[in-house]
């Protein structure tokens, strides 16, 4: 189950992180040497950027990734840090629900308007659902993670610093 | 000024109590619009806060270069940068050390995280100081402080997180960061020989390397010195957006990594997911900061804030200097990113009211966040290499980086006092 996560949603990502990168590199060489750019580049970056960001969302929370303020770890006793990373998942788990919820009603107010991207007259409500079921899984993530001690993150791991 | 006062409270007692920093920020925004404002215009807001984040063509900038700084880890650039720089000056006293931090420096410049730069330098130039005897508090001290200059000289992915929230030119960020980070970078050569000088048997010289050789050592770097040239130059020049400049700079260090047969499918994989993780960390924290932020401009705060420091008459520069010390101690403690997407939102507007430069003041953050990063006892690079080097103590790490902490505290001291060292360069892009 893990597994399959961490599979579908690291290519979903990841494929759409270096399609950006090509689409990038392409457009630019285009128009700066050969006078000729890719038609709508920059709105495909832009649904490809919400892939990028949506679709690694669940992996930033499967393996613990977000930035904590876990200093006052060290001093406090294992069985009261249990309970509290229960707790946090918990409250996560609400926030990222609440948040999958605003934007499936986001989208269907796109829905409503058949709002379009401008150039190649994509459809965007699929991509603000697909923002809304990803925020979701990911409150489902911390769901599952309740029930799990937390897992040791080797120092520095998806840092961005 | 009540409501924000309870709102930044709140957002402090939240992440204390380990609630992850974006998930305390956009609840507590939310709340506070729906509380001042009511609900409905609070989930609108909050709803369009996403969309607008999530559909950013300007935002790719981000993933692009973390993209790039990844590619080049893996690349084994780094190795060659090191090569080159212990060609040149591996023979004085302490020559592995003043060579790790210009490699590091050159690395710098095709890497915008500080973290990646010192964990890089970990596996090129920690066996060699080893092996010539240097002391492990000199050594990892010197790649902890030296990594650092991943984030001052440009790309920076610090730099363009302010950049956004601030809305701040990145291009004239990264130029500003160019001199600073050379300085930075002199200045820890300086504190190095001052070290070595006192206790040399723990810094012994290398062997001289001839000249033909050093041509060769140097023939080595012309790739890491193309995509400088061609990314740095081309933003600068003008010829690029900082999002295409990226752009090409992810696709080139690809390419450099491809060629040099570093990439299977599953490191590329690796490399790709890796990166849209920290994209996608960054981003919800972007998301839950302009929540918040647009929260705290509802209210009086800001205005209230200016009024507070006029009527008592301070000077703004002193008010910029307490706002450093409150940074230097906080850093400490905190992890930079959590502290930095704190304040800014109220250290901000006081600092463009008081009449200064926004890119000066984020070359100050960005100087700021070098030293957090190496101050004990909250201080990644330190945590990085203590798990990279598990047989080198934390206390040993702890007592070496302490002379670059006040090394990068006196470059943040002439950064303020000068501030054409931070804004040269960037007046000469207008």
């Amino acid at each position: 189950m893990k597994k399959t996560l961490e599979i579908a949603c690291g290519v979903l990502s990841g494929t759409a992180l270096f399609a950006i990168m090509a689409l990038t590199f392409f457009d630019v060489t285009g128009r700066k040497l050969l006078g000729s750019s890719i038609p709508g580049s920059l709105e495909l970056t832009e649904l490809l950027m919400v892939v990028v960001i949506f679709g690694a969302l669940p992996l930033v929370s499967l393996r613990g990734e977000h930035v904590t303020f876990d200093s006052l770890d060290s001093y406090l006793p294992q069985g009261l840090l249990r309970v509290q990373a229960m707790v946090v998942h918990v409250v996560c788990a609400a926030a990222l629900l609440a948040l999958g919820w605003l934007m499936w009603r986001t989208g269907n107010q796109f829905f409503d308007t058949q709002e379009t991207t401008a150039q190649l007259k994509l459809l965007k409500a699929p991509f603000i659902y697909g923002m809304g079921l990803l925020c979701a899984l990911t409150g489902i993530v911390h769901l599952g993670l309740v029930a799990q001690p937390p897992a040791a993150l080797a120092e520095g791991e998806g840092a961005a610093l | 000024m009540t409501e924000s006062l309870f709102g930044f409270a709140c957002v402090f007692l939240l992440a204390l109590l380990r609630v992850p920093l974006a998930i305390a920020m956009g609840i507590v925004g939310l709340a506070g619009i729906g509380l001042t404002r009511g609900w409905q215009p609070a989930l609108a807001s909050t709803a369009q806060v996403v969309h607008e984040t999530g559909f950013a063509y300007t935002l790719s900038v981000i993933p692009l270069f973390i993209l790039m700084g990844n590619f080049t880890a893996r690349a084994g650039l780094a190795h060659e940068l090191f090569q080159a720089a212990y060609a040149f000056i591996g023979h004085v006293r302490g020559g592995l050390a003043h060579a790790t931090v210009a490699a590091c420096a050159g690395f710098g410049a095709i890497c915008g995280s500080s973290i990646a730069t010192a964990a890089t330098m970990s596996k090129v130039a920690y066996p060699s100081m080893k092996k010539l005897g240097y002391s492990d508090s000199l050594s990892t001290g010197v790649m902890a402080a030296g990594g650092t200059l991943g984030i001052m000289i440009p790309p920076s992915t610090i730099m363009v997180i302010y950049g956004i929230i601030t809305q701040t030119n990145i291009g004239k960020l990264f130029a500003a960061g160019v001199i600073p980070g050379i300085l930075t970078a002199a200045l820890l050569m300086v504190a190095i020989a001052v070290m070595t000088f006192h206790d040399p048997e723990h810094a012994p010289a290398g062997e001289r390397t001839s000249w033909p050789d050093r041509w060769r050592a140097l023939r080595g770097i012309w790739g890491v010195l193309l995509l400088v040239v061609v990314v740095l130059g081309g933003i600068y020049g003008g010829f690029f957006t900082a999002t295409e400049g990226a752009g090409f700079g992810a696709a080139g260090a690809f390419l450099f990594a491809l060629a040099r047969r570093r990439l299977t499918w599953s490191v590329l994989l690796q490399v790709l997911v890796e990166s849209a993780r920290t994209t996608a960390m960054l981003f919800t924290l972007l998301i839950a900061a302009t929540i918040f932020a647009n929260f705290i401009n509802f209210t009086s705060m800001p205005g209230d804030l200016m009024a507070l420091i006029t009527t008592h008459g301070l000077s703004p520069l002193m008010v910029i200097v307490a706002m450093m010390g409150i940074y230097v101690l906080l850093g400490t403690v905190m992890e930079e990113l959590t502290m930095v997407l704190l304040t800014i939102p109220l250290f901000f507007p006081i600092v463009v009211a008081l009449g200064f430069d926004p890119v000066w003041f984020g070359v100050l953050i960005v100087m700021i966040v070098q030293i957090g990063l190496i101050s004990p006892p909250v201080g990644m690079n330190l945590f990085v290499l203590n798990s990279l080097l598990p047989k080198v103590g934390l206390n040993q790490i702890f007592r070496g980086c302490w002379p670059f902490v006040a090394v990068m505290i006196a470059v943040l001291g002439l950064l303020i006092a000068f501030p054409q060292l931070s804004l040269w360069l960037p007046s000469l892009m207008d």
